[in-house]
């Protein structure tokens, strides 16, 4: 099951940009009326469930990575192969936009990103390199909980059908992997006060 | 509750700079919408008998109309045209006034992760929008409670908290709605049948049975009912047109009414719009009748806790810890 | 011939009367008017009129109601001496008191009337019709004792007046049964309009079982002073006699009911403040204030020290047995239960509000018009009720004085 999931996620990492436009286009279909607070979701792009059930456990929306630093093998591979930086330092001289504030003062890039197979994540057990569209399996691995209960659909957000076709959001969608602290958000407007003696709001 | 005194005085401020709408522009556009008819109910109604005062416009079919529970697939259709042609004549839109019966095997239950809830009260205002909830006066459905850290005393909390960011430090967040009891209250004490328990558990209102009694709101441990104080007032642009009968077709003034989990929304397969739109999926929703369902499984395998459980309402609404 | 007769003489004794009675029945159309003209603006514009808020979701119209239930019941401490022990003076003032608690009654179906956000749909209450929600809703079973006793009250005195204007003894086999029904009746109306309350585990304050038993004291004391102050009114303007010691009688049960009252009241206290949980805050909120808000406070103690200076009243022999601090007396009981029992008992029930919150109610001049024109109505009621129904006790308006006439 496993495997199937991975065979797929490598297909669709490539088949991300292209499928951009038809996913919002296929999202409109599955959800119906849009309402405001539906276009409210952050901007990543969701794929639309399969036509085919069999062929994976759960319709997965992916995130595609900025298109400034794809592929990574363009800057860390047999081209220019930069030198692999085995130790951590507070402050990274490239990639500068990324703030490192991950499981404490221990993790460091190599921990996830694979040293030599920059497209890819550090494997599993299994040998077989993880696609950026399969993080959360990666995530899964030190997260053993969080991955169980994700799977079950108690931690992180699903979307759809509470009984049918639901799109799954992955780890990345709601923490940023290098600073994996969920942001925090300008609240709406407070509920107004009842029209009670002591307030002498206007009768309407 | 604690609240800054300086929250009154900002209560203008806040609303018309930071409301859906300043509270002006409510007021204006309700002005607008009200003004004539209710002015003409009033003098059609000093003529008619005095009870029939209060509603003015309304028809005879819609005065004798019987409750939905007694109500025969034909009435059901005839009444379901009746308030298409209504709706339409008041928001110039075409509705879906649905009127689905439960889907069988199905008992609506709904979870809530404390530990996600960043009370950022987006689930409040897509509820609002969802539901046709009236806009002045204000009525919302979800009320999210803000608890210092250390205390769950309701009396400690406020709904009014309005930091910058949220979530804050030191605090921690509980959203509370209709909880849709299996021992309900509320509808044990409504004189007239007018609200009752659905066989998929969901707690729902009449509005054209309702007597405005307000019994019901009396009973609820919860505060999950509503009364609309006078006619309710929904931006025509931001009308849903997407109803059902006992969910959020638009309301009258003088009824109760309640969160039904989105009716329209799961007996047609969906989430409710509060599920949707948390940002954190704190909220999860579900069949538990499934085994398989979200809701069954952190049942059976979080450490779940349902509010006043002592009161023995049976609520189906279950607060969890997800870590 | 005989029933025009009945109804020429009835309207010609409704029309004519000395100057304090056109101005009374003036006074009270116009305030009733008044109360009707505020009410059409309630069912113009909505229950937004009122005080009333999502928190405090009853006020004035249902304190009245409760108040009145209890005004209504207490006929019943008229009856059971009247009736079960002969005794001779109240006998003969009972029929009034009945009168009372038909008037009252009606005034309690009016305010209940008047809370309702749908009036056009009351017929949603009559079973057949309608659904009522029997048995497990408390306010459907209030409608039921309410209008039966209603029927009792018009009945029972009805029954007796055709006969003494017919001047025919009352079959009495026919009407004792209805006279000893009416008596757990009377009981079972406040026990029920408690219960409304009572059952409701969201409001800790009603939620005690001591609230019934409290009601009933409390009724047992409002009723009769009520009673007692008409009874004094009523001996003064017309032939009707009313013997002094059927008044100390009353006041005897008024310190016995009282003194239970205020023995429930400090029951009440002791259980909420020794235990002191969270059930305290509508107590606190009442008495002292809470988080705050206050605006109870200054009443309920008005009640408390009226209610017990009214007890020290009807205690003392000498004190009870004197006009004059007997109708003190009752007007301070009257005043403080119309305080404890009517929004001082609905009102600190929302406070605070089940999550917590606490908001205030303060009731309207549109809300305070419309009760006062429910008073009106039932005080018209009652005074039109008397006029008819006295002349008949006394012998004046009889068929024969209406066929010699």
């Amino acid at each position: 099951m496993k495997g199937i999931v991975r065979n797929l996620g490598l297909t669709s990492t490539l088949a991300a940009l292209l499928m951009t436009a038809a996913a919002v286009c296929a999202w409109e279909g599955v959800a119906g009326t849009r309402t405001e607070y539906e276009a409210d979701r952050p901007p990543y792009q969701v794929i639309p469930p399969q036509q085919d059930p069999g062929s994976q456990e759960f319709p997965v929306p992916v995130k595609p990575l900025p298109l400034t630093i794809t592929p990574c093998r363009s800057c860390h591979g047999p081209e220019k192969d930069f030198k692999i930086n085995w130790s951590r330092s507070e402050i990274l001289r490239v990639h500068t936009g990324i703030e490192l504030k991950h499981g404490g003062i221990k993790v460091w890039c190599l921990d996830c990103h694979h040293p030599s197979e920059r497209n890819f994540l550090l494997p599993l057990a299994d040998g077989q390199l993880i696609p950026f569209s399969e993080s959360y399996l990666l995530c899964g691995k030190c997260h053993g909980t969080k991955f169980r209960d994700w799977r079950h659909g108690v931690h992180g957000k699903r979307s759809g059908s509470w009984s049918g076709e639901k799109t799954y959001y992955l780890c990345v969608h709601c923490h940023d992997p290098h600073s994996p602290r969920f942001k925090s958000l300008e609240p709406l407007p407070p509920p107004s006060k009842p029209r009670t003696p002591q307030e002498k709001v206007a009768a309407h | 509750m604690t609240k800054p005194k300086d929250h009154f005085a900002d209560e203008e401020t806040i609303l018309s700079q930071r409301g859906p709408g300043s509270r002006d522009q409510r007021k204006r556009a309700e002005a607008a919408d009200c003004a004539l008819p209710s002015r003409r109910s009033f003098l059609a109604g000093a003529t008619a008998l005095f009870g029939m005062m209060a509603v003015g416009s309304c028809s005879w079919e819609e005065f004798a109309q019987n409750n939905f529970q007694r109500m025969t697939k034909e009435e059901i259709d005839r009444t379901v045209e009746r308030l298409k042609r209504e709706y339409k004549a008041k928001y110039g839109k075409e509705f879906v006034v649905g009127a689905q019966r439960p889907i069988e095997g199905t008992l609506f239950a709904y979870g809530l992760d404390i530990q996600r809830c960043i009370g950022c009260r987006k689930c409040v205002y897509a509820c609002v929008q969802e539901n046709n909830l009236s806009r002045n006066p204000q009525i919302q459905y979800i009320r999210v409670l803000r608890f210092r850290n250390g205390s769950m005393d309701l009396e400690q909390s406020t709904i009014y908290y309005d930091p910058e960011k949220v979530p804050e430090d030191g605090y921690y967040y509980m959203p509370v709605q209709c909880q849709h009891c299996a021992n309900a209250p509320c509808t044990k004490v409504c004189p007239v049948r007018a609200t009752w328990s659905e066989p998929d558990g969901i707690v729902v209102v009449d509005y054209n049975w309702c007597i405005g009694c307000r019994y019901c709101m009396a009973a609820c441990p919860y505060m999950g009912r509503w009364f609309n104080w006078t006619d309710p007032y929904i931006p025509t642009n931001e009308v849903n047109p997407e109803t059902h009968y006992l969910g959020n077709r638009p309301r009258m003034r003088n009824v109760v009414e309640k969160c039904t989990f989105c009716i329209q929304r799961v007996r047609n397969g969906r989430y409710p719009a509060c599920v949707e739109v948390c940002p954190v999926g704190a909220r999860k929703f579900g069949n538990l009748l499934d085994p398989d369902s979200e809701i069954s499984w952190l049942i059976r395998n979080k450490r779940v806790f349902r509010l006043k459980e002592e009161l023995n309402t049976q609520p189906k609404f279950y607060y969890f810890f997800a870590t | 011939m005989a029933r025009s007769g009945f109804i020429y003489g009835v309207a010609k004794r409704l029309t004519t009367g000395p100057p304090i009675y056109y101005a009374w029945v003036a006074l009270l159309t116009l305030v009733a008017g008044i109360g009707v003209v505020a009410y059409m603006k309630q069912l113009e514009r909505g229950l937004v009129v009122t005080g009333m808020t999502s928190y405090v979701s009853w006020g004035l119209y249902i304190g009245n109601f409760t108040f009145m239930v209890g005004v209504a019941a207490a006929a019943v401490l008229l009856i059971i001496p009247a009736y079960l022990y002969d005794f001779g003076p109240i006998k003969d003032i009972v029929i009034v008191g009945e009168a009372l608690a038909a008037s009252v009654l009606v005034m309690c179906m009016l305010s209940v009337t008047a809370d309702l956000g749908r009036p056009d749909r009351l017929w949603h209450l009559i079973p057949g019709l309608g659904i009522l929600n029997l048995p497990s809703s408390l306010l459907g079973w209030d409608i039921v004792v309410l209008n039966g006793y209603l029927f009792l009250n018009v009945f029972i005195p009805g029954y007796l007046l055709y006969k003494a204007y017919h001047v025919k003894e009352p079959n009495m086999s026919l009407i004792i049964p209805f006279i000893l029904l009416s008596i757990p009746w009377a009981v079972s109306i406040h026990t029920v309009t408690a219960f409304i309350y009572n059952g409701l585990v969201a409001r800790p304050f009603w939620n005690a079982s001591i609230l019934a038993p409290r009601f009933l004291a409390s009724a047992f004391c409002s009723g009769p002073a009520l009673v007692i102050i008409i009874y004094q009114i009523v001996r003064k303007y017309t032939h009707f006699h009313v013997k002094d010691e059927a008044l100390f009688k009353i006041s005897e049960f008024i310190a016995v009911a009282m003194a239970l009252n205020l023995f429930l009241l400090l029951a009440e206290f002791f259980k909420e403040l020794y235990s002191d949980t969270h059930h305290l805050s509508p107590l606190k909120y009442l008495y002292v204030g809470l988080h705050g808000k206050n605006m109870f406070v200054t009443w309920i103690w008005t009640a408390l020290v009226f209610n017990v200076i009214a007890f020290i009243i009807f205690l003392i022999p000498r004190t009870r047995k004197s006009l004059v601090t007997l109708n003190l007396g009752c007007v301070l009981i009257i005043l403080g239960i119309w305080i404890e029992k009517g929004i001082g008992l609905i009102v600190p029930g929302f406070i605070p509000a089940p999550l917590g919150e606490v908001w205030e109610y303060l009731p309207t001049t549109i809300e305070a018009l419309v009760t006062a024109g429910i008073w009106a109505i039932g005080l018209l009621i009652f005074t039109l009720l008397l006029k008819v129904i006295i002349p008949i006790e006394t012998g004046e308006f009889t068929r024969e004085s209406r066929a010699s006439a």
